[in-house]
């Protein structure tokens, strides 16, 4: 599966509640493929369970307002290709946008404290891939119209 | 730092009386001699407990151990791993949990935890990478173990922080009290307890680090090798998946008449439908849940729709505690069943040793041994729901004949008296869960001489339900459950749950092998596997030989050993004194344990590399 992603369409990886088991595979596969080792704190993607049956799944949702890039004092944050960018020249990893996206999508880097991001892994999810449970699907919506 | 992978080679020593903190490194060869969890941990609690001393001295020790596979994505080793010397067995104790927390101590830098020392006041610990708080738990105490982890959660600010905390039950000392992890237990022999005589409430721990295998590659190949493999297996494409080990009941009720019930006076369950896999699927099933980074998700979470028990919700129950609710009490309706695995969750109470001793108490109740004078008015009598769902809060508060009940059945028993302990259903005092000793020669002996008493963690009925071990023979049985056991301290050491023993073996194969070697890089051959689970299973012995446990003490409750199961498939079957014994001799021979004491010989401890104990055990 891989996607071409265009401008006219918002990439979105969509999440089942009632489909996710809550085995974090996500989170070890996202770790994997972006540094080959296994942390829940290098992951993009994080899954919370609040009761028995109530789930979420914290992950860019590539929202209209980018709230990530308004509040960016330092002007290091982008949206690209579907994508929010970090441009670590410029970030002095404040945390600002950590506080700012009301998703629950972005942590820093434990070492480097660089945001980090969901980045599709180059239009073909690793997440997606790993779920047992078929849990994530990605999805292309129509951009809103501006 | 060790040069093995799946290790960070360092273990966290914490003293709660005096708050201090202290590593502790490892060696290789110790990671090479030991593997992990069950390993890891047996050896630091011979080194640091008195096997002699009372479960609850401040000196006695909590370890919450990982293996090399956590935080790592290896099918069903989502999970962490707990010791102490037992207060309801007075023996060396372990129990295994489903929960994230194992790979976040390994996140964090450490291989394990062990907890000594007494708390002044309520306290729980908050880990966070080198970072180690002790923090007042006074607001929590007297908390169930769902709203504890809430508080702390909330007080941390992290809504993913992982808790493993007690509730009142482990605060009150019940004997088997459980230690609680989202919605999983670390269930058996009382760990909770003894953390509640720390005054500990709770261990919360957040890393920041990470988790490597040795060989990317072969690992790769082993993951690939699993995916295939495993839908060839039933019990993990379907059983497991769909029904979680509620599948259970059906085929041990109808196909073996091995599920004990009414406190072992039959093992067929009339009322089997009523809390079958297929009812719990059916009118229950909310969703499938699973242990971190296990793709099996065997764990269901079943809500009352309907009914006497309407609103109750619970992750579980699982077979275990079918069997302990169920048939041992008598009782059909998988509503009440529910309801009170939830309570048994969030008070903190073993859910095995809670039904069981119910069950005993039931039937002391229907033979006149006790009345509604001891039992605070409550009719205590087989099929009675109210009494199942009530005493769960009674016995964690250990009010009225809670208070007893927080015993076991075994320490019951003798409060009773009138020779009530021949149908106490319990070895070494941890009561027997559900399957069969009677239907299973192997489990016959295999609860004998479980380190850990009537554990079906130790010995597996796996083998023998699927055909491959004879469940009638005599012959050859003592190699079997030894070859059992020794799979089971491996898992154990890896902390990794026993479920894929129809893929990789009843007993240690050398499947085991080629999935630890790429992880660890330690280059095991089979051999040297089997040494170390033979080193650990000497090392636990030889604990619980300190400990007072004699070749005596390696038996059944009086009940298995003279009655037959009186009809169903299994009519007639047992394991009598005789049989037992003879298994016993050609056990002990195989082991190289003295044939008259069952105490470990020192050529065998030499062999294991184990001088040390046994110049301890010369001693004695």
């Amino acid at each position: 599966m891989s996607v071409i992603v265009t401008l006219e369409k918002k990439p979105l990886i969509k999440f089942d509640v009632q489909k996710c088991a809550f085995c974090k595979i996500c989170e070890l596969s996202c770790s994997k493929y972006h540094y080959g080792r296994y942390a829940d704190s290098l992951a993009r993607i994080t899954v919370v369970r609040k009761s028995p049956l109530m789930l979420r799944c914290h992950i860019c949702t590539r929202c209209e307002k980018r709230f990530c890039i308004a509040a960016c004092p330092k002007n290091a944050l982008s949206y690209r290709g579907g994508n929010i960018v970090v441009d670590e020249k410029f970030c002095d990893s404040c945390g600002i946008c950590v506080k700012a996206c009301p998703f629950h999508g972005i942590r820093l880097h434990p070492e480097t404290k660089m945001p980090l991001i969901c980045d599709l892994c180059d239009g073909d999810p690793s997440c997606i891939k790993a779920c047992p449970k078929s849990a994530l699907s990605l999805v292309l919506l129509p951009e809103a119209r501006k | 730092m060790v040069k093995y992978s799946g290790y960070k080679g360092r273990i966290l020593r914490v003293n709660l009386t005096n708050k201090k903190t202290t590593t502790l490194d490892f060696t290789d060869e110790f990671a090479k001699k030991y593997l992990g969890g069950n390993g890891f941990a047996a050896r630091y609690i011979w080194d640091m407990v008195d096997p002699r001393m009372a479960a609850y001295d401040p000196t006695n020790v909590v370890a919450m151990m990982t293996g090399p596979f956590q935080g790592i994505n290896i099918p069903t080793a989502g999970k962490y791993y707990m010791a102490t010397k037992s207060p309801l067995t007075n023996g060396y104790f372990d129990s295994v949990s489903g929960g994230y927390i194992g790979a976040q101590i390994k996140y964090a830098g450490y291989d394990g935890l062990l907890i000594t020392g007494k708390a002044e006041k309520p306290t729980y610990i908050f880990i966070e990478d080198a970072k180690v708080e002790f923090r007042p738990a006074e607001k929590m105490w007297g908390k169930l173990t769902g709203e504890t982890q809430e508080m702390i959660k909330e007080e941390i600010g992290d809504p993913n922080l992982c808790v493993s905390a007690i509730g009142p039950a482990g605060e009150n000392l019940v004997r088997y009290a459980c230690v609680i992890t989202e919605y999983r237990a670390a269930g058996r022999g009382g760990v909770g307890a003894v953390m509640g005589s720390k005054n500990l409430k709770a261990v919360a721990v957040r890393g920041s680090g990470s988790n490597q295998v040795a060989d990317p590659a072969k690992f790769e190949e082993w993951l690939d090798w699993y995916s295939v493999e495993a839908k060839k297996i039933p019990s993990l494409v379907a059983g497991l998946p769909i029904y979680g080990t509620p599948v259970l009941v059906a085929s041990i009720n109808n196909m073996f008449g091995a599920m004990g019930t009414r406190n072992h006076q039959t093992e067929v369950f009339e009322g089997w439908e009523g809390i079958s896999g297929e009812t719990l699927k059916r009118v229950y099933w909310s969703k499938d849940t699973a242990c971190p980074a296990c793709p099996i998700a065997c764990s269901k979470v079943f809500t009352v729709k309907d009914g006497k028990w309407k609103g109750a919700i619970s992750e579980g129950p699982e077979y275990e505690t079918i069997y302990a609710f169920g048939s041992m009490c008598g009782i059909s309706d998988s509503g009440a069943l529910i309801k009170t695995d939830s309570l048994c969750d969030e008070w903190g109470i073993d859910t095995i040793t809670y039904g069981v001793t119910l069950s005993f108490l039931m039937e002391c109740y229907q033979k006149g041994l006790i009345n509604k004078d001891n039992t605070d008015g409550a009719e205590f009598k087989f099929g009675n729901d109210d009494v199942l769902v009530g005493f769960v809060e009674k016995t964690a508060k250990r009010q009225g004949i809670g208070n007893l009940m927080a015993e076991g059945s075994l320490r019951a028993s003798k409060v009773i008296g009138s020779d009530s302990e021949r149908f106490a259903i319990q070895v070494k005092g941890l009561e027997i869960p559900g399957h069969s000793a009677r239907a299973l020669r192997g489990m016959a002996l295999g609860y004998a001489t479980a380190t850990r008493g009537g554990s079906h963690h130790d010995p597996r009925p796996t083998g023998e339900y699927a055909g491959v071990s004879d469940r009638k023979a005599v012959e050859g049985k003592a190699a079997w459950v030894i070859g059992t056991q020794q799979m089971t301290t491996i898992g154990d050491s890896l902390v990794q749950c026993h479920f894929l023993e129809r893929l990789l073996g009843f007993t240690l194969t050398q499947k085991f092998v080629d999935m630890i070697n790429p992880v660890t890089g330690f280059g095991y051959n089979l051999q040297e596997l089997v040494d170390v689970a033979e080193r650990i299973l000497d090392l636990e012995r030889s604990f619980n030989v300190m400990a007072g446990i004699r070749r005596k003490n390696d038996t059944l409750p009086k009940r298995f050993l003279e009655e037959p199961i009186p009809d169903g498939p299994s009519k007639g079957m047992n394991t009598d004194e005789a049989t037992l014994s003879r298994m016993l001799d050609e056990f002990y021979g195989i082991k190289g344990w003295d044939k008259t004491t069952g105490i470990p010989t020192k050529d065998k401890l030499v062999k294991m590399g184990l001088e040390d104990v046994a110049l301890a055990l010369e001693k004695l």
